[in-house]
């Protein structure tokens, strides 16, 4: 793989059509963890982009993405390594007086999952660990060799290096603290929900055809509900894109009231939600506020220029 | 680069790396050398010449936690701020603390008995200094008195003297609980210069409700914190019926199912059955302290039963004073659990405020609501572990402990005046004690328990 500037990496995040914004780091921040070869610890809350970033870096790098979805319960026989019970029971039962204990515990008899395929693989590629703080602490100990080393340790067959080590890019949505040993061998990246300017940007390179008024009134109100209300679910980016692609099949222009509340649970996906939405805000004064933040922006971008 | 070089040729950059770090240490922030390696070798890489570049360069390989940010940021605007800057910061850290030393030397001076210098605490004189002047004049008048003052027609002598600081201990302990009870009134922050501009600056950020006490939110912010509460108790819910006990992972195989399963290839071990972990949902019994003490809580105690008895099926929720009061009774039609709250409290004749006696309330709980502490019970009290009969009540909360599953306690107080709290060290053994009087420290209980 050949080596990168940050220009040329953010030319390549453009080229794939992945917005990124000076203001928002993770072009820069991707591209220092990839340089010093360390993971990418990436936090922020649900819906804003993180396993995203470990799939645009494996389209960037050219390198194929493996995943490790992190649940609660999830051991190493589920992310490194099983042994193959039932054929190397076959392999004794085939090979009764010929047979060593070596044989039986050699790579033949290894089923790989996803973070030891991910060392063993000849080439570069990504490992994404989605979630990990949907682990239990003695998990993410268990990834430290991996990730301070690249290599893991099998007890009966010994140490396994990396022959090329992977771009690896954890995400956590905040549910619990990690432990400072993982934090301490990662860079860290915090995303948050996206400002009006790139969401429009995003919504416009995403949803073909979309007017764009209409993408600036949508990534509007979207910033107005994330801001304003306390909601249990702030609407995620996707969930934005497909407001503004049920507006623009109803053959909408721009938004007004009576839409915005016949297409609301598109955006707000719990009845608490949506109540509290009706209680504090509702469609009008959402339209209102968004038109005011949309004056405010033209005010600044008045005195700038 | 940082840690090969030798001692005497520590570079500019590693040298400012190195101060940078231990700014942001004495501000909270936890960093090894090997990420201030990493910093060092991240700005060699994309050099030093934009500075937005690198605060995010910083940024990314110092701060671990999004909490921390904001400390970065504003120690970053600080040790980067001009020289001309950072000498005004200087200057003005200087002058306080220069005023503060002559206002402590003046306590000093001022608090004497018969010319004898008072055997009080740097805190407790500090607390005489922060005092308005006239209530100072107060307290030097009873020092003059108590001075030439007489018993059966005798002038007093020394003797008296450790009676006098009894009492001005008694007088500056209220007074310091009247000023500020939660931070301590020592020196008017750091006297290095930068790490005062960045505490300054936080405590202005401060304003965000999570990061603020309880006691201080204003009522028009009280939806806001409910709506949190409640989602902070939706999310203890949800962990509590997804949390199971760690047991041993997998728990072995299991003999008899194996060979069941395996009777099928003629007694082969092909397939293996597995001990599955045991999944036990936890039973929430909620203890909340009612008595005089927690009042300034009040609000917070009840969005914190309201929410989690909304959301958890089953909670037990038990209010405390002298005496127990069970809460958990049955809604009537068209009544709101506020209302049933303050009818049981109507019925038992308890209201807020009143003193305290824990070690009665575990009693009660002990024999009167028995199936309440069995082994999958999660007990939560919250309460500042002011109390009588505190021996009793810790000998109590040891046996409970025994029996249920585990004792989390929400403790209203900072956690830096437990020392000074009777009682609070003997209940610590006997559970998880937190301190929790913002959101933000409810938050990350949740975050580290659940």
């Amino acid at each position: 793989m050949n080596r990168m500037t940050l220009d040329q990496f953010e030319d390549a995040l453009e080229e794939i059509g992945y917005i990124t914004e000076r203001d928002d780091r993770i072009a820069l921040t991707a591209f220092l963890a990839t340089e010093l070869g360390k993971p990418l610890l990436i936090s922020g809350p649900a819906g804003v982009g993180k396993t995203e970033i470990a799939k645009v870096l494996s389209q960037v790098f050219g390198a194929p993405l493996i995943r490790l979805q992190c649940y609660e319960g999830l051991d190493e026989t589920k992310a490194l390594y099983e042994w193959n019970y039932q054929r190397q029971l076959l392999k004794i039962q085939m090979s009764q007086d010929k047979l060593k204990e070596e044989d039986l515990f050699s790579s033949d008899y290894l089923l790989p999952r996803p973070l030891l395929q991910a060392l063993v693989n000849p080439e570069k590629s990504v490992l994404l660990v989605d979630e990990i703080d949907k682990t239990d602490s003695e998990f993410e100990a268990f990834l430290f060799e991996l990730l301070g080393e690249f290599q893991v340790t099998i007890p009966e067959m010994g140490t396994i290096r990396a022959q090329e080590p992977p771009i690896v890019v954890l995400t956590s949505n905040g549910e619990r603290d990690l432990s400072d040993g993982l934090k301490r061998r990662c860079i860290f990246l915090n995303v948050e929900p996206p400002s009006v300017n790139k969401e429009v940007r995003i919504l416009r390179k995403k949803v073909a055809d979309l007017p764009e008024r209409l993408a600036l009134e949508v990534a509007r109100a979207v910033h107005i509900l994330r801001g304003r209300l306390s909601l249990n679910k702030v609407p995620s980016v996707s969930e934005t894109m497909d407001w503004a692609k049920a507006l623009l099949v109803m053959g909408k222009n721009d938004l007004d009231p009576a839409w915005v509340e016949a297409t609301l649970t598109l955006l707000l996906k719990s009845q608490d939600d949506v109540d509290l939405f009706y209680r504090e805000m509702g469609a009008e004064r959402l339209l209102f506020e968004a038109s005011k933040l949309g004056q405010e922006e033209r005010h600044a971008h008045g005195k700038q220029s | 680069m940082l840690m090969e070089n030798n001692p005497e040729r520590v570079s500019e950059l590693d040298r400012h790396l190195v101060e940078f770090a231990q700014l942001l240490r004495s501000v909270g922030l936890k960093i090894s050398p090997s990420e201030i390696s990493d910093a060092a070798q991240g700005l060699t890489i994309l050099g030093m010449a934009d500075k937005n570049k690198v605060e995010a360069v910083l940024q990314a390989t110092l701060v671990k936690d999004a909490r921390y940010i904001p400390s970065f940021q504003e120690a970053f605007r600080a040790y980067f701020a001009s020289k001309e800057q950072k000498e005004v910061w200087q200057k003005e850290t200087a002058e306080k603390a220069s005023q503060w030393q002559g206002q402590l030397e003046q306590a000093r001076q001022d608090l004497r008995f018969q010319g004898n210098e008072l055997e009080i605490t740097e805190e407790q004189r500090a607390v005489y200094a922060s005092l308005p002047e006239n209530d100072k004049q107060r307290i030097k008048d009873f020092l003059d008195k108590s001075a030439q003052g007489t018993k059966s027609g005798i002038p007093v002598d020394h003797t008296y003297q450790p009676m006098v600081e009894r009492v001005l201990r008694g007088s500056l302990e209220y007074w310091r609980k009247r000023l500020n009870e939660d931070d301590p009134i020592l020196s008017p922050g750091s006297t290095d210069a930068l790490l005062s501009e960045v505490e300054r600056a936080l405590r202005e950020r401060e304003a965000d409700v999570l990061s603020r006490d309880l006691k201080k939110i204003s009522p028009e912010e009280w939806p806001e914190v409910t709506r949190l509460i409640r989602r902070l108790s939706q999310r203890l819910a949800t962990q509590v019926t997804r949390r199971y006990r760690a047991d041993h992972r997998r728990g072995g195989v299991e003999m008899r199912a194996t060979l069941r399963k395996n009777l099928r290839y003629g007694g082969v071990l092909v397939e293996r059955s597995y001990r599955s972990r045991r999944r036990a949902r936890l039973k929430i019994v909620l203890l909340c302290d009612i008595s005089g003490s927690m009042l300034k809580y009040t609000e917070f105690i009840w969005q914190f039963i309201y929410g989690l008895s909304e959301v958890v099926k089953g909670i037990k929720t038990f209010a405390f004073g002298e005496a127990l009061i069970p809460l958990s009774g049955q809604l009537k039609k068209e009544q709101t659990f506020e209302e049933m709250v303050k009818e049981t409290l109507k019925i038992s004749g308890k209201e807020w405020g009143g003193g305290t006696n824990f070690a009665n309330a575990l009693l009660t709980l002990q024999q009167a609501f028995p199936a309440a502490l069995a082994k999958q019970t999660l007990l939560i009290i919250v309460s500042d572990g002011q109390t009588l009969e505190g021996e009793k009540a810790a000998a109590l909360l040891e046996q409970i402990r025994r029996h249920v599953h585990e004792v989390l306690w929400l403790n209203t107080l900072p956690k830096r005046r437990w020392q000074e709290t009777p009682f609070v060290q003997a209940f610590l053994p006997s559970c998880q004690m937190y301190e929790c009087y913002t959101l933000s420290h409810l938050t990350q209980i949740l975050k580290q328990q659940f």
